[in-house]
Formats: structure tokens, C-alpha cells, sequence
């Protein structure tokens, strides 16, 4: 069978670790092909080898496009010969116009130095329609919604009219109104003939959109799945290499009376002037209790925990144990015993500069130092005993931190949050880009912490996590709490209802 | 897990490990160093003579000072292009205050050291409350301390100084090396030691690695900058202070081109532009390189055209190792954005240079060189 891009024995090291082993990826042209696999199975390197960030040479075998051996030296390369790639994180130019960042770094569009902006705007125009999205053009991009860039970025993408489009999660920034229409759009393009590769570890969207499946454990391929096959169960042992059977475990501790954090009236403004942030939300989390905060990207989730930590400017008043905290600055909210995990790990999470023991005890230092003299011994103890109880896989605590898989990162943060115990903890998406067994994991260390008697305040996009997880619910929508119910109550629909229920700000204009 | 080793693989290995040694900050300083201290004694023994060997540390003693703080502060994330003159203007204040303010010595140095702090503490604040880049803040810092020693001075140096000062610039301590050295070398064993091992040298390293995580774990960014930035004031000021001691007289030239050669310095000791990496004993072994370099062609007579040559070399090389560093440890995308902005701010460096050389400043190697690595920068 031909097909049009196919690896043969392709292997790549890095510094004595072997991220791909002799892998033979065969896509066949005109379908949907998902690569799924936990984080640090290799799905990355092997787009990288694909698009030509890794360049001929730094890995074994061979990569054929078209039945054709290819050596690409860098991702233009690999542009050039058809294979367009959408990043996972948004690499956009916030002050260009739309047109500009779906054509940047494109030649062709100048007549000798000048820019033909008509022409330039009648294409990107072209490309949007195809993509079935209505969006001014020359709006600059700083104006569009998280999900709308996305478009952008995939609309840049198909302007180099690919033969084979690369998506690397796309739907990880993306709500769940969002990605059902990301999914319609890549319908629409595989209609067209178009043959793209989704890389995902979210298997629901493998079940609802691929054609083919192929399963990449430890660098090298687990299983490769026709759509006849599609299962869940399947698939995620394929993944991890065992059954799950039970991904949420059963909560039996009791939940307290006590309010340990109250918030009144809490209110973010918009820097700006317009519509409130959050306007006027009210809420308390007991002892012992998880609370889920559900809503789409964008509807103040977010901002509601920073703004309990203190991250940004707010009003109304918190209340810790029944004591009014003023809360200006993080240190303040860390002060009363509140904790946060941010989402975004790269630059609200980890410190790059500094070996995995040190992130971990960074902001806790007083508790192995005195009179501002570090006990190194000491600090160390306390991380190695931290990499052992959150079984953070690394060669030892002097590791750098960039070279973890997202799920040891989340576990490196989770420990430092939890060097010294609080007494709220707030999780903003705690299990984004992590694998299914960490997930599991991130899972129990909750539930844990809640029979311990933590006050827990949880944002999740996934809703069955969330639904498994949490013992009561608050939906927002536009910044204002639409519902509130507890577990019994708790479905998916009800609280896609009461999402739908607020008016929606920003939406993707499909037509 | 043992590799199953194919032999381009191992080359590849071994090119990155070669890299990586380069780039490891001290280790590869120190290597460089030694390297270049051998080559130069073989070709003219002369170059470890002990005058030339006292001669270089003298020299490397006063910028290597205020390099200790200009560490810390490219370490908590920011950094400071006033030190020379802040240097030559608290010179000249110490010398005004022990002259025509007629106050005693000590209390004179002290005045000196109070008038650094106190200009550190006034870029920290345009820095930190105003959010002015710390390059157009320090920048604007350099023309007015410059233009207060002018005011203070009418351009006459001051002269002569209480006969203590010059006493004690020009006397020696062991093996014929001035005090400046020590308090160097003092300074270098403290300020290692606080970076590595407290509390206080931790937090300035999470500061400059990343600002936000650092506020998010409790830690009062904008004070440790703070105090960064009237370290390097302080400093500024004691270096400047020692050379005026050392001419025995507040001239108004003091301090005069020092800003660059201590950035240089530093970065060249593996200490990152960026913020968040490098050592003080790094930044130290980095200047003592440029002072051996610049010795070395002295000694082995090469012309001063193609010293201005080498030193200018060296310069790129400093920020260019920067880049690879970063580049090998697979850090934050945000590269690219960072070099486009330090860029910018090397081509300011370049037009203060300009005016500078117009006004009639000798050391115009560092137009050159700064032109050099600009375009350097936009040809990767």
C-alpha cells in the first residue's frame, strides 16, 4: 500500500536516553491518523523528526514522503516538501493582523521590497473560508480568543497548501464548545482530501475523529488501530501498558463543617475598563472538601484563583478559618496558608535555571535554613524524601527540570506546594499535559489531601474529571458563578447547561 | 541503560559533550584561562614575571569589584550600565567632601559609599516602580552621574587629596599587590559564598530565573532587586574611591568606559545576560581572562591595532558562549524574543558609544565591537 509518509527504523538518542527505537510510522493519505501515547513516549521527537527541527543526520533510518526518501536539514525543508506542522503552544505575532501571521515568513506576496496587502489579505481571506471561519483579517491577533488564534495558527499552516498537516494537541488550550468545532473543521479538511497527524493523549477525541490510531509507548510503537477497532479500553492499555480499571478512587473520608476559606463578592476588574473579569462572586470551601470550578476557557476560572492568591488585582474580601486576610501579593495568601498550582508549568511553574531538588524547596527555604544560611544536607533530605513520596522519576534531585516528561514536572510543583503543608490549596488544570498513570496518580494525591483536611478549589476542563473527582461544583460563565450543585447532582450536561445558560463573550464565528 | 553506540552516534556524543564543557560556565573559563596563561608565557616568559603577574591584578582588582555586584544583579535579572560613572562620581564626592567640605577621611569614604547606595537605590526605583528597562534607566543614570562630576568638578580634577588616601591607594599588602586586590578577593569569597549558600542568594537566583514564579513561592522580587542594584552602587562607588586613591587625586575620568568591560567580564564567566545563571567566582575568572588577554598581547608586543582587535573578539565571544549556553540547556523559548531586545539594547550601547567618542572618550574599541556583535546576532 502506498504510503505518504512512513518512517523505517527511525531511532533518535539524546544524551544517553533513547527517546525512539526503530520506529516504522506508515500514514496512509487522506485520513485522519492519530499518534497517542503518554508524555515522554516519544510522540514529540518523532514530529520533530517529521517537521525537521531534528535534521537528517542526528537520528538512525529513514523518512519517506510520498514513497520517497526525504532528508530534511530544518522545518522549512520539510515545509517546502509538504509537510506543515501546528505547534502545541500558540506562536503567533500579537501585533500583526490576522493576514500577516497566516502568511508570516512566506515569500511571494512582494512586489520587489513592498508588501501587496490587497493580495495578502484576499489569500488569508481564502484561507479562513476554507477553514470555515468568518474573521476580519486585518483585526490584529492581540483581539482574538485563545481558540480563534489556534485557527490562525492552523490557517498559517494550510497556507503552504501541505500534503501532510501536523497537529500537536490542538485542542490542549481549547474548551469543549471550542474543540467540537476544531473537530468539524478537520472533518472538513480530510473531506478535502487533506491527510493530517493528531497528536493527542486525550482519547475521546481518538474515538471521535481519527481513522487510524498508532500507539507510541517508550519510543517505540505498542499497537496500530484501524478505526474498526477503536476502544477505549484498548487503547489506554496500549498507553500504559496495563489495565486501569479504576481511574477515580472511591472518596471515603468524611467532609468537615467548617468553612476554612470563605470569599465575598470578589470582583477582577478588566484592565481597561470593560465587563468585569469575575463581578461579584461569593462562595465557601469547607474542611476536607473539593470544590470544582467548571466553565469554559476564558470564563474567569483562572483568574478566580489568582485572585484569592493574590496574583491579581482584586476586590472583596477573604476569609481564612473565619479571619479576614488582606491579600496584596502572593506572599500574603501564602502567609495564611494558601497554596497554588498554576497551569501554566513553563512560565508560572518551574524555574529553569535551578536543578529539580531546588525547585522543589524554593519558597521554603526558612524551613532548612538558620539565620539565612542554608543547610544544604537538610534541604536535600527534604527533596529526595519528596522525590520518593510524589515518585518523581528522575536520575537523582540535581536533575534539570527541562529534561522531565510534563507528568514529573506536575509532580515536582505538586511537592512544592506541598513542602510545607497548607492549609487551602487552589489546582488550576492539575492534570494538563500529563499522562493517563500520573493523572491517576495527581487523582489519589487529591483525594488524600482532602481526608488530610485540605480545603481544595479545583479548575478543570476535562469535565469527567472533574465529575469523578470533585464533592461539589460551581459553574462560570462571563465571570459570574451561574450554578452550584454537589456531586449528586453533578452531570456533564448540567453543567454544559449552565455554561450555555450565560452569555457567551467570545465564541468562534463558523459559518 | 547502555546505548547501543553506532559510531556516528558516539561523535555526535562526544561534539556535545566538547560543547557542553565550553559552555559549563567556570570549568570552561577556568580551561580558557589556563590556556591562554601558557600560551602567552610561552611566547615571552615575561608574562609571568612578578611585575607583570602584580600588574594585572591591580588592574583586574577594580573592575572585578563592582563585577562581584554586577553578577548579582545580571543574576537576579537585571543590570546596571552606570557603574562607571557612579564610580567616577563618588570618587569625586569623597574627594569634595575630605577637601572643600573640610570632613574627615573616613567619614569622607563613608559619604562616597552612601552617595552609590543611594544612586543604586534611585535607578532601582526608575527600574522596579517606574518599569523602565534597566537599560535605558542605567543608561540615563551614566550621562547624569557623568554630568554631576562635571558640575561638581568644572572638568578640574581634585587636588590635593588628604595625604591618607594616596598612602593607602598606593600602598601594598603581601607580594607587592594593592589593597584593591584584597578587598576583592574579600568580596569574591563573600559574595560566592551568599549566592551558593543562603536564603538571600537562592531568592536572587529564582528571581532572575523567572520573576513570576519567584512572587508566586512568596518572594519580594522587587526588594532583592533593589538591593541588588545599591550593592552594585556601593561597589561602584568603592572602586571608584580606590582608584582615586591610588592617583592620590579625584580626577574626573575615573570609571571612565568601566560599564562594558564588566558586562563583558562577567558574561565571558558564564554569567547569562538572561538572568538566573552564573557565579560570582565565574564572573571573577571571566574579567581576570579579558585583563590576561589584554596583558598577554602588551607582553608578546603585539600591535595595539590588533589588540583592540582581539579584545573586541573576545566580546562577541562573551555574548555569543551566552547563547549557546542557552541554546544546549534547552531552556524557555522566550530566546529569541530576549536577544532581539538585548540587540536593542546593544545598539543604544553603540550610539552612547558614538556620542561618547564624539564628546572625545578614548576607548573606542567597544563601537566596534558592539557594532560586531549586532550583526553577528541578526546573520543566527
Amino acid at each position: 500500500m502506498p504510503y505518504i509518509l512512513a518512517t523505517e527504523g527511525l531511532s533518535k538518542h539524546f544524551a544517553g536516553v533513547q527517546a525512539l527505537r526503530t520506529v516504522d510510522l506508515k500514514v496512509q493519505p487522506g485520513l485522519i491518523h492519530a499518534l497517542v501515547g503518554q508524555n515522554g513516549a516519544g510522540k514529540s521527537t518523532l514530529v520533530k523528526v517529521l517537521n525537521g527541527v531534528y535534521p537528517a543526520g542526528s537520528y538512525e533510518g529513514t523518512v519517506r514522503l510520498h514513497d520517497a526518501p526525504v532528508r530534511f536539514s530544518s522545518p522549512a525543508d520539510a515545509r517546502a516538501c509538504g509537510i506543515a506542522y501546528v505547534p502545541q503552544e500558540l506562536q503567533v505575532l500579537e501585533n500583526l493582523s490576522i493576514a500577516e501571521n497566516i502568511y508570516v515568513g512566506q515569500t511571494g506576496l512582494e512586489s520587489k521590497a513592498l508588501v501587496r496587502f490587497n493580495e495578502l489579505n484576499r489569500r488569508a481571506a481564502q484561507v479562513l473560508s476554507r477553514l470555515g471561519v468568518a474573521l476580519d483579517v486585518r483585526a490584529p491577533l492581540a483581539s482574538l480568543s485563545a481558540a480563534q488564534k489556534q485557527l490562525v495558527m492552523i490557517a498559517r499552516a494550510l497556507a503552504t497548501a501541505p500534503s501532510v498537516l501536523m497537529l500537536d494537541e490542538p485542542t490542549a488550550a481549547l474548551s469543549v464548545h471550542e474543540t467540537d468545532r476544531l473537530f468539524l473543521i478537520l472533518e472538513r479538511l480530510r473531506s478535502e482530501g487533506v491527510t493530517m497527524i493528531l497528536i493527542t493523549h486525550r482519547i475521546p477525541e481518538v474515538l471521535a475523529l481519527a481513522d487510524w490510531a498508532t500507539v507510541l509507548r517508550d519510543g517505540q510503537i505498542v499497537a496500530e488501530i484501524p478505526r474498526a477497532d477503536f476502544h477505549e479500553d484498548a487503547i489506554v492499555s496500549a498507553m500504559v501498558g496495563r489495565r486501569i480499571d479504576l481511574l477515580f478512587p472511591p472518596r471515603d473520608t468524611p467532609i468537615g463543617t467548617e468553612e476554612v476559606l470563605r470569599v465575598e463578592r470578589l470582583r477582577v476588574p478588566r484592565p481597561g475598563g470593560a465587563a468585569d473579569i469575575i463581578s461579584d462572586a461569593s462562595f465557601s470551601v469547607r474542611r476536607g472538601e473539593i470544590v470544582g470550578l467548571a466553565g469554559l476557557v476564558g470564563s474567569g476560572r483562572t483568574e478566580v484563583l489568582s485572585a484569592i492568591y493574590g496574583r491579581i488585582a482584586h476586590e472583596g474580601r477573604v476569609f481564612v478559618e473565619g479571619r479576614e486576610i488582606a491579600i496584596r501579593q502572593p506572599a500574603d495568601a501564602r502567609g495564611a496558608g494558601i497554596a497554588l498550582l498554576t497551569e501554566d508549568r513553563k512560565n508560572a511553574g518551574l524555574l529553569f535555571n535551578l536543578q529539580l531538588g531546588r525547585n522543589i524547596t524554593l519558597g521554603n527555604l526558612h524551613l532548612f535554613a538558620n539565620h539565612g544560611l542554608i543547610d544544604r544536607d537538610r534541604e536535600d533530605t527534604a527533596a529526595r524524601a519528596s522525590m520518593r513520596s510524589f515518585e518523581i522519576k528522575a536520575k537523582s534531585i540535581r536533575a534539570d527540570v527541562a529534561h522531565l516528561s510534563g507528568g514529573n514536572q506536575q509532580k515536582a510543583l505538586l511537592a512544592r506546594v506541598l513542602v510545607h503543608t497548607p492549609k487551602i490549596l487552589l489546582l488550576d488544570e492539575p492534570t494538563k499535559g500529563v499522562d493517563v498513570g500520573t493523572k491517576q496518580e495527581i487523582y489519589r494525591l487529591i483525594l488524600e489531601l482532602a481526608g488530610r483536611g485540605l480545603a481544595l478549589i479545583v479548575v478543570s476542563s476535562e469535565l469527567p474529571e472533574l465529575l469523578g473527582m470533585c464533592d461539589r461544583f460551581l459553574v462560570l460563565s462571563n465571570g459570574t458563578i451561574v450554578d452550584e450543585f454537589t456531586k449528586a447532582d453533578g452531570s456533564e450536561e448540567r453543567i454544559l447547561q449552565a455554561t450555555a445558560r450565560g452569555p457567551v463573550r467570545q465564541q468562534i464565528a463558523t459559518a | 541503560m547502555q546505548p547501543t553506540a553506532s559510531p556516528r552516534l558516539s561523535r555526535w556524543r562526544l561534539g556535545a559533550l566538547v560543547l557542553a564543557l565550553i559552555s559549563g560556565g567556570e570549568a570552561g573559563v577556568c580551561i580558557a584561562l589556563a590556556a591562554l596563561v601558557v600560551v602567552f608565557y610561552l611566547l615571552n616568559h615575561g608574562f609571568l614575571s612578578e611585575v607583570n603577574i602584580r600588574a594585572m591584578l591591580d588592574a583586574v582588582a577594580y573592575v572585578g569589584i563592582i563585577g562581584v555586584g554586577q553578577t548579582v544583579l545580571l543574576v537576579a535579572g537585571e543590570f546596571d550600565l552606570s557603574v562607571g560613572s557612579v564610580a567616577g562620581l563618588c570618587a569625586v564626592i569623597a574627594g569634595w567632601l575630605m577637601t572643600t567640605g573640610h570632613v574627615p577621611v573616613a567619614l569622607a569614604v563613608l559619604g562616597g559609599l552612601a552617595a552609590g547606595a543611594l544612586l543604586g537605590l534611585i535607578n532601582s526605583i526608575v527600574v522596579v516602580r517606574f518599569g523602565i528597562p534597566a537599560f535605558i534607566a542605567t543608561l540615563g543614570m551614566l550621562f547624569v552621574a557623568q554630568g554631576l562630576t562635571q558640575v561638581i568638578t568644572n572638568g578640574y580634577p581634585i587636588y590635593p587629596l588628604p595625604d591618607v588616601v594616596g598612602n593607602f591607594g598606593q600602598a601594598t599588602s603581601l607580594f607587592g599587590i594593592g589593597w584593591a586586590f584584597v578587598i576583592l578577593l574579600v568580596l569574591l569569597v563573600v559574595g560566592d559564598f551568599a549566592m551558593r549558600r543562603t536564603t538571600l542568594g537562592r531568592n536572587i537566583y529564582a528571581t532572575g530565573g523567572n520573576k513570576e514564579v519567584a512572587r508566586l513561592v512568596g518572594i519580594n522580587t522587587n526588594r532583592y532587586k533593589t538591593v541588588c542594584f545599591m550593592l552594585v552602587g556601593m561597589l561602584a562607588a568603592t572602586a571608584g574611591m580606590l582608584v582615586m586613591g591610588s592617583l592620590a587625586s579625584a580626577t574626573t575620568s575615573i570609571g571612565q568606559g568601566w560599564e562594558l568591560t564588566v558586562i563583558a567580564g562577567v558574561v565571558v564567566g558564564g554569567v547569562s545576560l538572561f538572568g538566573g545563571v552564573g557565579t560570582v567566582l565565574g564572573g571573577a575568572m571571566g574579567m581576570l581572562l579579558l585583563q590576561v588577554v589584554q596583558s598577554g598581547l602588551v607582553v608578546v608586543g603585539v600591535s595595539a591595532n590588533w589588540q583592540q582587535v582581539s579584545v573586541g573578539v573576545i566580546m562577541v565571544l562573551a555574548v555569543g558562549l551566552d547563547v549557546v549556553r542557552r541554546k544546549l540547556s534547552f531552556r524557555q523559548v522566550h530566546s529569541v524574543s530576549d536577544v532581539a531586545s538585548l540587540l536593542t539594547d546593544l545598539e543604544v550601547a553603540t550610539e552612547r558609544r558614538t556620542i561618547q567618542r564624539s564628546v572625545g572618550a578614548t576607548d573606542d574599541v567597544r563601537v566596534t565591537t558592539t557594532e560586531h556583535n549586532i550583526e553577528r546576532g541578526r546573520d543566527s
